[in-house]
């Protein structure tokens, strides 16, 4: 790739990272309620599959922004609330925390 | 040689940055989808050299519209490359098993997309 193309690619990218941000921030929304509604009822199966319809998205389009760690901790939550049966004290702390290390992922990507 | 990709995933900012990057880097022409019936329809109207497919959507999955474009002679025999976040190796093995050329992983690198899949399907000129 040339440089021309690089330059060019990284200025796009950056003009949808802004673009897409808010719907980024939308899933993070919905995971931190769904995580929130889980620590009250464990065994919500609804709050369950909101929560990881929105950590696989997460996973799937941080790194391509260039938060590869925010993939990876959306994929541990996702691994997280893919497991069987109600979730233990454990796994709901284990899981608040992700969601706060990736809250400070995303905070921590400036728009420019 | 100026190739034509088609890119089938039901988030918009991933087919986005996929386009973009292909455009780019890549010159190449790409259309695309956000749903396995869009896509089906595009492939089948405008017969793409590859197709990008994207497993995890709502009402057909990607390996639902593989199976589709499978069936159709139109489509039968364009290479299609399945993009997934998922990254269990049980997964990975049922994709593969499906008959895709390739199993890629999301997030992919826009700076090197083109490559790896000019690189799959022997495509020379990158």
């Amino acid at each position: 790739m040339t440089e021309d193309a690089a330059a060019k690619l990284a200025e796009r990218l950056t003009e949808l990272w802004r673009s897409s941000k808010s719907t980024v921030l939308e899933r993070m929304l919905t995971l931190r309620s769904a995580c929130e509604r889980l620590t009250q009822e464990p065994s919500d199966a609804d709050a369950r599959t909101r929560g990881l319809e929105a950590a696989h998205k997460l996973s799937g389009v941080l790194g391509v922004f260039g938060l590869p760690q925010g993939s990876e901790i959306a994929s541990s939550i996702e691994f997280l609330l893919e497991t069987k049966g109600p979730l233990t004290a454990e796994t709901l702390t284990a899981l608040q925390r992700r969601v706060a290390d990736l809250d400070a992922v995303i905070a921590s990507k400036p728009d420019e | 040689m100026s190739r034509r990709v088609l890119i089938i995933d039901d988030e918009e900012d991933i087919r986005e940055v996929a386009a973009l990057s292909l455009e780019t880097v890549a010159g190449w022409d790409v259309l695309v989808a956000g749903s396995g019936a869009a896509g089906i329809a595009k492939a089948r109207e405008n017969r793409p050299d590859a197709i990008l497919l994207d497993v995890m959507m709502p009402g057909m999955d990607g390996p639902t519209t593989f199976r589709e474009l499978r069936s159709l002679p139109e489509t039968a025999d364009i290479p299609v490359i399945l993009l997934t976040a998922k990254v269990q190796a049980a997964d990975q093995k049922r994709f593969s098993d499906l008959g895709v050329v390739k199993v890629m992983f999301k997030p992919f690198d826009p700076l090197v997309l083109a490559q790896e899949i000019a690189a799959t399907l022997g495509w020379q000129e990158l």
